[in-house]
């Protein structure tokens, strides 16, 4: 087969090659066209984090960074750690969402000053412990942590017979351990790794109605699909600690969660660099935390791309974005 | 006078010991004594914290932060600057092949390319398989994203053999050298992508450099070993042959050595694509070009769906790289197919053409703007939809497979195996636990093995995860045991029967090459208790090399031993169980082996998904910034491979006799 | 080892003390130019282990190797190389072709090696492939030729770099009986052709008697006989050898020389004459012939008188 294909090779490869020459002028041509754009802004890099929500800050920047702005956008998926270390060299412009990075705050921005704090992006960032409604109707008492004493075996599952507390991923600021054992509960802290086996093991055990107590957060725009509440811890202290991997007294660890405004990193870079983005990026604010889960839906609920997610937002809630470009 | 010494006698395999005093039984009254310790012996003698070198942790994170401090001074030390210069050099180079394959080429001439390369040197079927490949990435509407990773893999391996094929020429050569450099290749391939993820970034920055790098890490050890193999295995008498003729070392590898043991060196080729390939998502946490990676991670948590397909369009190309290197293997090796003067120069021939046919498509694509990615119709949409209600299905609690299938099977296996084993071993008092497991490796693989397994237990309690690792070491044992059990069986099968072989040879490659994060998001839904999805994956992970080393061990049993007892009346099944089942031993054992450390190359993902310790807490370093937790937890990891690596392999020792 | 009281001790008794075994130990011997020299043992008497210390494939512990005036033992690597590329050549039992190169580049391996140039080393090898009768196979591979074909190509690889001294280990064993048989012809007739010295190693009695000018019995690492094919079978030195040669038939390897008796004074020397190395098998017909005895001569002097009875003698010893 192959000998016949390949038969009369001489004359084949001259006419082959005389095509091939004729047609790269006729493209070098035809593509020089393609190439004019808006000038002055350039290309912008975001970074999507690994949640629904960054995703919908990503692509409703992009979307009207390229739409009003005439910018480029690349987005990058680069884990939330070594971000910080392509931001300081400038080979990524922005994250819009970070969850106090507390180390990296103090190593990049104060130390290095290599990227910079922007400050919230609208949003209010909770950590807590939710059960959902149907149980806090079955045992009212499970309002407070409080109620929990004596009751821990109602959680009870393969894993923990005495009763499971549902952790979360362990990229997560979190101090369950602690916490658990500084408020003399019996429960176990089981953890079933990343965001998406916590959302799959709890959201079974939802559907079927079964009581769990789990670590979770706000703003998520499952929340309101799950039904879930909050379950009230000691109130914070000044020595208050928050993330478990920190040495410290148990009795620092008792008490609940922080809130704290979810932040904006620009790389020290792309803010001198003069870009037009920069001040809209910096402007950037979600007018409330549904927002984000209104788009979030979208994207992770009815699995819309994210792309015209972000178109729809936009068209729908034209005040904010102006607001935004400074108008 | 000559001396040579000679094989030591032959190792005790078939020694006559008395019931009481074999193996099984041995292992079983060491366990039946640490049980006893376990129910009578206070729970809380844990390793002693007295014991723990509290300190590491900080040395290290000290370590991570002195090493980045000094790579953003504004004038960093030559080393950094050396590193600079490679990683800006690599970062060019992807970014080169990667316009090479889209800009410059255009999407129609890529896939000329890679058709007609693969029918000049794989064949028909080679190239037919190579264009399917470049189809799947059109309809699965990922053409950009596979270029990007592509580019990145065909650097990726290339470096990789570059690197690995010399130092395999050196190892086959040299058995010191061999012994030295066997540790380091454990290493990499037990040592999980996540504790070294930052390390890399601070050197190579984000980027493809630092996915390069990362990769390597682990496609590495298998080109060496390969190629070390491959070296060996050129006959004996052919060296001698030509050494006596004279040939100089550098002849002899040149001219004997390297073409002899061609066929390897390409076995080498395709393991390491493989491995590379199986790096795609985690390398893409570091690099601003993810490819493939990008839509896997992000996926993972609001497009499922999409991280599957990407996930399939990964096992596409892997499988297609892997049939077609091993097509281009078969055809050019000029010791089986043997060209005469006209058939080279027709060769020589159709490359022109195929090259001039490359140059005509690309230019016809510039000229007609055909585009760099394909961008027009494709089924993702439609695939997604299909994948989403897949999903839907396995997510829901209320059907029939949670409920009467996997919910049962998962709290059993929780409640009856995982559970009790992992309560026994983290709370049996740890200087039982750790003179049982010494005991049980000295009987069963001899003294060397028994000290190391003592050795690495002691260092994982001095660096202060004796709990964690407990707790995953029950979970590395329950998911090895039914991964060898389930391998050994597939693999017998599949050796006896060459449909099963046809059907399971892609299953397995599936399996090693789709990213574990990908399909273990369904069994997340299906068995949501945590172990189960985590020892699903380790197990899914590791029971294709078990099966591919035992059915491999099988079918090379001599045929005259298969044929003797056949002539003494054997059954199929007598000549199965008697004969070609212990004669295939050291490949079942390998298969254990190799089991384990593939097991053990998962813990990382299976914390993710729910077995926690020490998999979790590496990535909880990568991902809280944590360096020193997730080192010190991978150093664990590590020596725990290392025993049981020592343990057993140290069967495959004794068999083979003191031949050094 | 040696000079330690170790030297002597047996060969089982020394593994149990040492572990090692001392493959071939207290061996020496002469080649002369132009002989076939023959080492014959059973496996494991250290016969290959010998031949592979000649060109140090194996590196002897203790000894000295001498060839063609220089010392092998205390070569330098160079001096080894020029040995191993022009001096010698060997033929080895698995052929150790390459399976990668035809038949022509595999026969011009040993020049490619020297770095001779590809259009003479090429010429040079399609005529030692005549030599053998492979010119046709010139552009084929070895692993379409059979194992005869693959070992005669063995053989033009050897000849091709025209050495002074050809070794051989066991190149026939790997063959059946008749092929083996032609080959033994092919190796007298290019001995005869091209007289060089040679060394072959086998374990085939039969084949060392046939071809060997002298040959060496070897067992257990020492050489337990030295000599011409009839003193084996005529006086072997001890019962091993005795027991190696109880199947030859002795007719074919005795000379007269082991039969005759010294003439009596005043015996007739009219009868007919033949030399002295004559077989006793060759003899036969021409006793079969005549009631008379023959002389064996030696040159023009009779030196001795076999007669019937001696000849039916030696034949009915066999078998002993």
């Amino acid at each position: 087969m192959r000998k016949r294909l390949w038969g009369r090779p001489a004359r084949l490869i001259v006419a082959a090659a005389a095509l091939a020459g004729l047609a790269v002028l006729v493209a070098g041509t035809a593509t020089a066209r393609t190439t004019a754009a808006k000038a002055n802004c350039g290309t912008v890099t975001l970074n999507e984090q690994a949640w629904t929500g960054s995703t919908a800050n990503t692509y409703v920047a992009k979307y009207v960074l390229e739409k009003y702005l005439g910018c480029k956008v690349k987005v990058t998926d680069i884990a939330e750690i070594p971000v910080y270390q392509a931001m300081a060299q400038g080979k990524v412009d922005a994250v819009l969402e970070d969850w106090q990075h507390v180390a990296q705050y103090k190593q990049y921005a104060t130390k290095q000053k290599s990227v910079v704090l922007e400050g919230s992006n609208g949003l209010t960032g909770h950590i807590g412990w939710f059960i959902p409604r149907y149980l806090l109707k079955k045992y009212p008492s499970f309002k407070t942590w409080k109620g929990l004493k004596g009751h821990e075996s109602v959680f009870a599952s393969p894993e923990a017979p005495q009763g499971m507390f549902l952790g979360g991923d362990p990229s997560y600021e979190q101090k369950d351990t602690q916490l658990i054992q500084a408020l003399g509960l019996k429960l176990k802290h089981v953890t079933v790794g990343a965001e998406t086996a916590e959302v799959a093991r709890f959201s079974q055990l939802i559907a079927q109605k079964k009581p769990v107590i789990m670590y979770w957060w706000t703003p998520e725009y499952r929340n309101a699909e799950f039904d879930l509440v909050e379950v009230k811890l000691p109130a914070r202290m000044k020595s208050c600690q928050d993330d478990g991997t920190v040495k410290a007294p148990l009795k620092d660890f008792r008490c609940a969660y922080s809130s704290y405004p979810l932040e904006k990193v620009f790389s020290s870079k792309f803010v001198k660099s003069g870009s037009p983005a920069v001040a809209v990026l910096k402007r950037f604010k979600w007018p409330s935390n549904s927002d984000q889960n209104l788009v979030s839906s979208w994207i992770a609920g009815e699995h819309m791309d994210a792309q015209k997610a972000a178109e729809k937002y936009v068209k729908s809630h034209m005040s904010a974005v102006n607001k935004w470009l400074g108008k | 006078m000559a001396a040579s010494s000679i094989a030591a006698a032959p190792a005790a395999v078939f020694s006559h010991r008395p019931w009481w005093r074999s193996r099984t039984t041995l292992v079983a009254a060491i366990v039946a004594v640490m049980v006893i310790c376990h129910l009578t012996l206070s729970r809380t003698l844990t390793w002693p914290n007295s014991l723990v070198w509290h300190s590491l942790t900080h040395y290290l994170d000290n370590m991570q932060n002195w090493l980045a401090a000094e790579g953003d001074k504004t004038h960093p030390s030559i080393v950094y600057r050396v590193i600079h210069g490679i990683s800006s050099a690599l970062d060019a180079l992807v970014r080169w092949l990667y316009h090479l394959l889209s800009k410059w080429l255009t999407w129609p001439a890529t896939t000329v390319l890679g058709g007609l390369l693969s029918l000049r040197f794989g064949g028909r079927r080679a190239a037919a398989i190579m264009v399917a490949s470049f189809a799947a990435f059109a309809t699965l509407g990922l053409w950009d994203e596979s270029m990007q990773t592509l580019a990145l893999m065909l650097v990726a391996v290339a470096l990789s053999l570059l690197v690995g094929v010399p130092l395999g020429v050196l190892a086959g050569r040299s058995d010191r050298f061999e012994r030295m450099i066997t540790p380091v290749l454990d290493a990499m391939q037990i040592v999980p992508a996540f504790a070294y993820l930052m390390p890399v970034v601070i050197f190579f920055s984000v980027g493809p450099a630092a996915a390069v790098i990362t990769t390597m890490v682990y496609s590495v050890p298998p080109a060496v070993r390969i190629t070390s193999l491959g070296i060996r295995s050129v006959p004996a008498n052919t060296v001698e042959a030509a050494t006596a003729i004279g040939s100089t070392g550098r002849q002899l590898l040149w001219k004997v050595q390297l073409p002899l043991a061609r066929r390897l060196l390409l076995l080498s080729v395709n393991q390491t694509i493989l491995f590379a390939l199986s790096m795609v998502v985690i390398a893409g946490l570091i690099n601003t070009e993810g490819g493939l990676g990008a839509p896997v991670t992000n996926g993972l948590n609001s497009n499922p769906a999409l991280a599957i397909l990407a996930g399939a369009a990964i096992v596409v190309m892997a499988i297609a790289l892997d049939r077609v290197t091993e097509a281009i293997a078969e055809r050019t090796d000029p010791a089986r197919r043997h060209l005469d003067v006209a058939g080279r120069k027709r060769a020589r021939v159709a490359t022109v053409a195929a090259l001039a046919a490359i140059a005509v498509t690309a230019a016809l694509g510039h000229a007609f703007s055909a585009g760099a990615a394909y961008s027009r119709w494709t089924a993702q949409d439609w695939l997604l939809a299909r994948v989403q209600s897949v999903l839907d299905y396995v997510q829901k609690p209320t059907t029939f497979l949670f409920n009467e299938i996997t919910n049962p099977l998962g709290t059993f296996l929780v409640a009856h195996l995982l559970q009790p084993l992992d309560t026994f071993l983290v709370e049996t008092p740890w200087f039982v636990t750790l003179a049982g497991l010494t005991a049980i490796a000295f009987i069963l693989s001899g003294i060397r093995p028994a000290a190391t397994t003592a050795l690495m237990f002691a260092l994982i309690g001095a660096i202060g995860e004796w709990r964690d690792a407990m707790d995953t070491f029950s979970q590395v044992l329950v998911a090895t045991a039914i991964a060898v059990v389930l391998g050994i069986v597939l693999g017998v099968l599949a050796a006896e029967s060459n449909r099963v072989s046809r059907v399971v040879r892609p299953i397995n490659d599936i399996l090693q090459t789709l990213p574990q994060l990908v399909y273990v998001i369904p069994f997340v839904y299906v068995f949501p208790i945590s172990y189960v999805p985590g020892l699903i994956a380790s197990v899914l992970y590791a029971f294709p090399v078990v099966v591919r080393l035992v059915e491999r061990g099988v079918r090379d049993v001599a045929p005259p031993a298969v044929e003797a007892a056949g002539a003494f009346g054997a059954t199929r099944l007598q000549v199965l169980v008697k004969v070609k089942i212990p004669l295939a031993r050291d490949a079942i054992m390998l298969g254990i082996n190799q089991g384990l450390i593939m097991v053990l190359a998962v813990v990382v993902i299976a914390g993710l998904v729910g077995s926690g310790a020490l998999g979790y807490a590496v990535a909880a370093g990568l991902q809280r910034g944590q360096f020193g937790i997730g080192v010190v937890a991978s150093i664990a990891i590590l020596a725990m491979g290392i025993a049981l690596d020592r343990v057993t392999r140290g069967n495959r020792g004794t068999a083979k006799g003191g031949q050094g | 080892m040696i000079g330690t009281p170790d030297v002597d001790l047996p060969r089982s008794e020394l593994r149990a003390k040492t572990g090692c075994v001392a493959a071939v130990r207290d061996v020496s011997f002469d080649v002369r130019p132009g002989e076939v020299f023959v080492v014959m043992g059973l496996s494991g008497s250290g016969k290959s282990t010998l031949v592979r210390t000649l060109i140090r494939l194996i590196e002897p512990t203790a000894g000295r190797v001498e060839i063609d005036g220089h010392d092998v033992t205390a070569a330098s690597r160079e001096q080894l190389l020029r040995l191993r590329r022009h001096t010698s050549s060997m033929v080895f039992q698995h052929f150790g072709l390459l399976a990668h190169r035809t038949v022509l580049d595999n026969v011009a391996f040993g020049l490619e090696v020297q770095g001779v140039a590809k259009s003479e080393r090429h010429a040079r090898a399609a005529e030692v492939l005549k030599l053998v009768g492979l010119e046709d196979a010139a552009s084929q591979f070895p692993d379409e030729l059979s194992g005869g074909m693959q070992q005669r190509v063995g053989l033009a690889r050897a000849f091709a770099v025209d050495p002074k001294v050809m070794l051989y280990d066991e190149p026939f064993s790997a063959l059946d009986p008749l092929i083996r048989r032609d080959m033994q012809d092919e190796v007298i007739r290019l001995q005869h052709e091209t007289g060089k010295t040679m060394v072959f190693i086998t374990h085939d009695l039969p084949e060392a008697l046939r071809l060997g000018d002298r040959i060496a019995i070897m067992r257990d690492g020492r050489i337990v006989q030295l000599g011409e094919p009839e003193d084996l079978v005529g006086s072997p030195a001890d019962d091993y050898v005795a027991n190696f040669i109880r199947d030859i038939p002795r007719s074919h390897v005795l000379t007269l020389r082991w039969i005759m008796r010294p003439p009596v004074d005043g015996e007739r020397l009219d009868a007919p004459r033949v030399p002295v190395t004559t077989t006793v098998r060759d003899v036969v017909p021409r006793l079969a012939n005549s009631e008379q005895p023959v002389l064996a001569t030696e040159g023009d002097r009779v030196v001795g008188v076999v007669d019937r009875e001696a000849v039916l003698r030696a034949i009915a010893g066999e078998g002993d």
